[in-house]
């Protein structure tokens, strides 16, 4: 069998490759489903699986092009039909597999797909999750804790130890030195306090396929933490020129409008930090979303003193991810790297669109900080 | 793969003893253990373990095994249609499981045996595919992976051109395409091109073994229903009647019912197939089963079989309207196996004309044109297809290439039919 597992493996690395691009362009307009897992709603996951259609004369809907020749007005119908051809197997959900995972399982999966190091947590706060488990046994107890086998065992050793055992009538009376009770052990697990800090730029230029596409990063950054620490602290911020803290909900779903102040936040998060999250104690994690339109140099600079002096040597980690908006990508990207530079903790990413979640997942937590 | 051991060897007697005796009738049947990433790999490799590379079947195991680790599905069973018949076993399954199986294959080998539309299936095909796989390394060897694999993916996106109709003539021909003498079936357009087109002698070659895998697998699309049907209807019977001990009913129920639940509600193949085929023996005799699994294919049982009586009572529909139009929407499905019915119309001035008989769907046309572009890299001719777009007939022509498209003649067959 071990030679045609040799056969089956380099048949899927060969498919491997052209899923990623790298061989056989010509097929790559068949490939679909390879884009970012989706999480709907609650704890269930859809894992969709990157597969390649090959075309065949098969029923199928022409419904997509319809729509396009309609609200074109039906004199393009006959000029712009070649140009869908990439289109097949667009349709969603069609090789979706859909599964129900709990998010914790989802994260270790995900881990092992990313190749995400384990986190090697800073060690300087140690929160006791006290437990408690009947692993014990003991001479003394409540009745209700009686562990029967073990009674009976030592009354056994007991009655043959004095010889007053029949086989032939085995009979056991336990009397009170044969009482055995199940006891209770109190474990101590050593554990990490994390806090995660999320910061998104809701002003006018940050549209809604860029904040889906922060609320997709941000879930799974979460999901992946979570698995990682017992105990996770989440924080919300949203910013345009004044920042604010603000809830779960209301991080994905506010619009704002108005202009870009990112030293709004920073300050904020400084704040917050050294108020409530003391980095003695805590593992804490800073992510950062915005379109990299800032609204002056002179902000710009305040922004990287901040990171400089507080928001860098307090944190394990501080991730800036650029989101790709419809006017553009900006400046902001480009000054962190001049001003503050390689450090380690620092991680800025550009994300260009939906295809851009996974590698940005991936730069952000494969430090293993 | 290892065999079975003693234990499951008694076993496969016992159960085979009994199906014997209810009237199933099959060949020798062989196990084989597997672990699940083997009966993965054999089942991405449609049953055989060796077949020629490509990577479609590294991507059918890259599902499989994913499934397998997200714990969304797990092969049931998995049965190759040679002779002797070849089924395998999972390892890590409990003796109750084990039985289900072997009691399930029975009721596959009988099936194999005697419906009509594998009468002419060549058996030797573990023989037949290992060494069509061993052609194709060779070519592989002489002509580069590149060109090899790109012709495969060629006529891989034309391998539903073929004929049922032409099954029954593939009589006494190693690999099972229909012979290519007289007359070509008008619906075998593989076949067309292997006489026809001007292919190199390589590629002559690698069309010709495709050709004959296409027509080996072609049966099996066309009696899913009825296939898992009959052998879950036996698995059922001999399981529940005389081969499964009081200790093993929980699970074996819980086998059963997981085989038989599923999103597909009544629609699950093994299901419908089954309760049809009880239908049948409690309304007409356990004859007619035998009679029915020996001359249908899924297309004619559903005709055939499937009333308004057993509809309502499954859940196909809670009036009688509604029963019509589930009915025949199934046989939509089912028609062609779910492919869409091509014919040649005209080969003899050079360029290849099909037609798509119109049964009331259309082709999704970014596919067929990109098809028809693949069809014509082998005809190196142009090559046209009649069929309709919103309820106008069309013609698409690739020619150098180049796909275009008009509105059809209006005395076009198509066009009668569609208006």
């Amino acid at each position: 069998m071990s030679e045609t597992s040799g056969r089956v493996e380099r048949d899927r690395r060969r498919f491997d490759a052209i899923v990623r691009g790298q061989i056989k362009h010509d097929l790559e307009s068949y490939v679909s489903g390879s884009e970012m897992i989706g999480c709907k709603g609650g704890q269930l996951v859809s894992i969709p699986l990157p597969r390649i259609e090959l075309p065949r004369l098969r029923f199928g809907s022409n419904s997509e092009e319809r729509g396009g020749g309609a609200g074109t007005g039906s004199a393009a119908d006959g000029a712009g039909d070649e140009a869908g051809v990439g289109t097949a197997g667009n349709v969603p959900g069609e090789h979706m597999l859909e599964v129900e995972l709990t998010l914790e399982e989802m994260a270790k999966i995900l881990g092992e797909e990313l190749e995400l190091p384990n986190i090697e947590p800073r060690g300087k706060a140690q929160v006791a999750v006290s437990g408690h488990r009947y692993s014990s046994v003991s001479r003394s107890g409540p009745r209700s804790l009686r562990h029967m086998r073990r009674t009976m065992k030592e009354s056994l050793v007991r009655q043959i130890a004095t010889g007053t055992y029949d086989p032939d009538d085995p009979r056991l009376v336990p009397i009170a030195e044969d009482l055995r009770f199940r006891s209770a052990k109190e474990i101590l697990k050593p554990d990490h306090a994390a806090m995660i800090l999320y910061m998104m730029d809701v002003s006018g230029s940050m549209g809604r396929e860029q904040k889906e596409i922060v609320r997709l990063v941000s879930f799974w950054i979460d999901s992946w933490l979570r698995s990682q620490y017992k105990s996770l602290e989440t924080r919300y911020l949203v910013h345009d020129a004044s920042a604010k803290e603000v809830d779960h909900d209301t991080f994905y779903r506010l619009r704002e409008s108005g202009g870009t102040k990112i030293s709004s936040a920073y300050e904020l998060a400084a704040q917050m930090l050294a108020q409530e999250f003391p980095s003695e104690e805590w593992n804490i994690y800073l992510f950062h979303f915005s379109d990299g339109d800032n609204w002056s140099g002179r902000d710009t600079e305040k922004c990287l003193s901040l990171l400089r002096e507080t928001l860098l040597p307090a944190a394990n980690l501080f991730c800036y991810g650029q989101v790709k908006s419809a006017y553009g990508s900006g400046q902001f990207m480009k000054d962190l790297d001049e001003g503050v530079g390689a450090q380690e903790g620092l991680i800025a990413c550009e994300i260009l669109d939906r295809q851009g979640i996974l590698p940005a997942i991936k730069t952000f937590l494969g430090s293993g900080r | 793969m290892a065999d079975i051991g003693a234990e499951l060897l008694a076993l496969q007697e016992a159960v085979e003893a009994r199906a014997r005796s209810q009237g199933l009738d099959f060949p020798e049947i062989v196990y084989e253990m597997v672990d699940h990433r083997q009966l993965n790999e054999i089942a991405a490799y449609g049953g055989f373990p060796v077949r020629y590379p490509h990577w479609r079947f590294g991507m059918e195991f890259d599902r499989l095994m994913k499934g397998h680790i997200y714990g969304l599905q797990r092969i049931y069973e998995l049965v190759v249609n040679t002779k002797p018949v070849v089924a395998y076993l999972l390892n890590q399954n409990a003796a109750v499981e084990q039985k289900l199986i072997m009691a399930h294959v029975c009721g596959h080998a009988d099936f194999f045996t005697h419906n009509a539309w594998f009468a002419h299936t060549e058996r030797n095909m573990m023989d037949g595919l290992a060494s069509h796989g061993s052609r194709v390394r060779t070519l592989i060897d002489e002509q580069g992976l590149e060109p090899v694999e790109s012709f495969i993916d060629t006529v891989q996106s034309l391998d539903n051109l073929v004929d049922p109709g032409a099954l029954s003539r593939a009589r006494g021909k190693p690999g099972n395409g229909p012979p290519l003498d007289g007359l070509i079936p008008e619906r075998d357009i593989l076949g067309e091109l292997l006489l026809r087109a001007p292919l190199k002698d390589w590629q002559q070659e690698l069309l010709s073994i495709l050709r004959d895998e296409a027509y080996y697998f072609l049966p099996q699309g066309l009696t899913k229903i009825m296939n898992e049907g009959w052998a879950s209807f036996w698995h059922s019977r001999l399981m529940t009647s005389e081969l499964l001990r009081d200790a093993e009913v929980v699970d074996y129920a819980d086998q059963h019912s997981g085989a038989m639940g599923g999103d597909d509600g009544p629609m699950n193949p093994y299901k419908l197939g089954m309760e049809l085929f009880r239908h049948i023996a409690a309304t007409r005799g356990q004859e007619k089963i035998f009679e029915a699994c020996t001359v249908h294919n899924d297309l004619t049982f559903i005709d055939n079989f499937l009333d308004e009586e057993f509809a309502l009572a499954q859940g196909l529909g809670t009036t009688s309207e509604e029963f019509e139009t589930a009915k025949a929407q199934l046989m939509d499905q089912l028609t062609n196996g779910g492919q869409p019915v091509i014919r040649r119309v005209d080969s003899d001035d050079g360029e290849l004309i099909l037609e798509h008989c119109w049964s009331g769907a259309e082709l999704q046309v970014q596919a067929a044109e990109a098809t028809l572009r693949n069809l014509e890299k082998l005809w190196a001719a142009p090559v046209r297809l009649y069929t309709c777009l919103n309820a106008k007939p069309v013609l698409i022509s690739c020619i150098a290439g180049e796909l275009s498209r008009e509105e059809g003649p209006a005395d076009s067959e198509v066009a009668d039919e569609a208006a």
